[in-house]
């Protein structure tokens, strides 16, 4: 059967591993290579780069941190942020990314999607969406939630799915930060409308907020970052809850074992 | 070992190379069919779509069919195992026709086939040192072998069983990355590393030395 995954996100800023609310008051939290080996040996099923640098320059740095990545990590990596245009897919993926994710970049020019499938193959295109309640819709936001647009989430999910995205990376800005869990309505309302994974973002406090993720909001994935990077949990506790929960996540074999 | 990682021109190769250099083995990202054919073995990656790619093998199938057939070592992982195969439902174009079957579109409720899963493995040297094996997938396309023998893994999705890796002599393909499933994953690449130069040593017959 297909394990539920747990996804490590990193905010990666001119090359370090940065740490922040809202994009703020960023702090320096370590070398992006040796973080994502020891998720990997945590037991992490892949990890995301979010490139949070503003400047176009750090385009280069972010490829020699994913082509330094690549050299010893061997679970998947995604790389978001990065990616203003179809020409920025290609050395992305030939740097060592497994899949890229556009976020601001597809709601400007949703063509980005097809050309990304077209070129690479929809299974390296992560559609990601941001977006927060507004009245009776999910309304996407862009540019690091800032930005409102007029796009309703299940829609946008939808359109991405159509033009070729291969995976829906769904962020909820309302929860996200607050630790209080995924926001599982909407979740839920995008996993049951598109027939690609939904990876559940934004809010995990806890274990059974992943939990709650894969059995309520029929996520595939969740993704996790502050409670992992302030050292409140590991990915391997995680893990051992969800195991003791009946969730078969990657390593419940070897885990069960251990614990006799 | 010197490895040639053949290069359909998308998607990330740096990986898989650096997880076969891991395994000791030099490798050479090439274009070049004669090239590929002249050094120890053979691995064909898995990114990419099966058009572009089977529009990347050489115009007559026939000479890499045969050093195949003969036993030249090669590992082919997602679509590069599809492109062993005779076609594809994803595009056009003839695969290398090594294992006899079809590429078929996986029709389940979610495509991709995107994360880790379950494979059920024959006896194989390729599996050495692994006890249960959990394997990274992204696929949205199956092969179907014609003669189920040549399958030697298997996994089940959405209900759906289908061959999750297939030999013919010494080449082996594999439908999950390897390269992507962490320690198990190394571990087959490892494998495959000493088996092409125990299938070397047990047959030096390489195109150079036979010109």
């Amino acid at each position: 059967m297909l394990r539920p995954r747990v996804i490590v996100c990193l905010d990666v800023k001119d090359g370090r591993v940065v740490k922040g609310t809202q994009f703020k008051n960023l702090r320096d939290v370590g070398d992006p290579v040796e973080l994502a080996q020891r998720y990997e040996a945590e037991g992490a099923d892949e990890i995301v780069y979010l490139d949070v640098s503003a400047s176009s320059e750090s385009r280069g740095t972010l490829l020699d941190v994913v082509r330094r990545t690549a050299e010893t990590l061997f679970i998947p990596l995604t790389v978001g942020g990065g990616v203003r245009s179809a020409d920025d897919i290609g050395p992305l993926l030939r740097a060592g990314a497994d899949k890229i994710s556009v976020n601001s970049a597809a709601v400007r020019d949703p063509e980005l999607l097809s050309i990304g499938a077209e070129r690479f193959g929809s299974q390296c295109v992560v559609a990601s969406i941001d977006a927060a309640r507004d009245n009776n819709i999910w309304r996407c936001f862009t540019h690091g939630g800032s930005k409102p647009t007029e796009l309703d989430a299940v829609a946008w999910a939808e359109e991405c799915v159509e033009r070729g995205a291969g995976e829906i990376l769904l962020t909820s800005i309302d929860q996200d930060g607050a630790r209080t869990g995924y926001n599982l309505d909407l979740t839920a309302a995008v996993a049951d409308r598109v027939s690609v994974p939904v990876i559940a973002s934004g809010g995990a406090g806890e274990a059974v907020h992943l939990r709650d993720a894969f059995t309520c909001g029929h996520a595939s994935a969740a993704l996790v970052a502050g409670i992992l990077h302030d050292g409140l949990t590991t990915v391997t506790e995680l893990k051992s809850s969800l195991i003791d929960w009946g969730i078969r996540v990657r390593g419940s074999e070897m885990m069960e074992a251990n614990k006799g | 070992m010197k490895l040639a990682l053949f290069d359909y021109g998308a998607g990330n190769l740096h990986s898989l190379g650096k997880a076969l250099e891991a395994a000791q083995a030099t490798v050479t990202v090439t274009s070049d069919w004669d090239k590929a054919l002249r050094l120890d073995g053979l691995v064909l990656p898995g990114v990419g779509a099966f058009g572009p790619a089977a529009r990347a093998l050489p115009d007559d199938i026939g000479p890499l069919r045969s050093r195949l057939e003969e036993g030249y070592p090669c590992l082919g992982i997602c679509l590069g195992m599809q492109l062993l195969f005779d076609a594809s439902d994803e595009s056009d174009g003839h695969g290398i026709g090594l294992v006899p079957g079809r590429v078929r579109h996986l029709e389940s409720a979610v495509v991709p086939h995107m994360g880790w899963n379950d494979v059920e493995t024959a006896e194989d040297p390729i599996f050495d040192g692994i006890e249960q094996l959990v394997a990274y997938y992204a696929n949205s396309y199956i092969c179907e072998p014609v003669d189920s023998a040549a399958a030697i893994a298997w996994s089940t999705y959405e209900g759906r069983r289908f061959a999750a890796g297939v030999r013919a002599t010494n080449t082996w393909g594999l439908q999950y990355h390897p390269e992507k499933s962490s320690l198990p994953g190394r571990q087959i690449i490892t494998n495959f590393v000493r088996l092409a130069a125990e299938a070397r040593q047990a047959s030096p017959d390489s195109v150079e030395s036979r010109a």
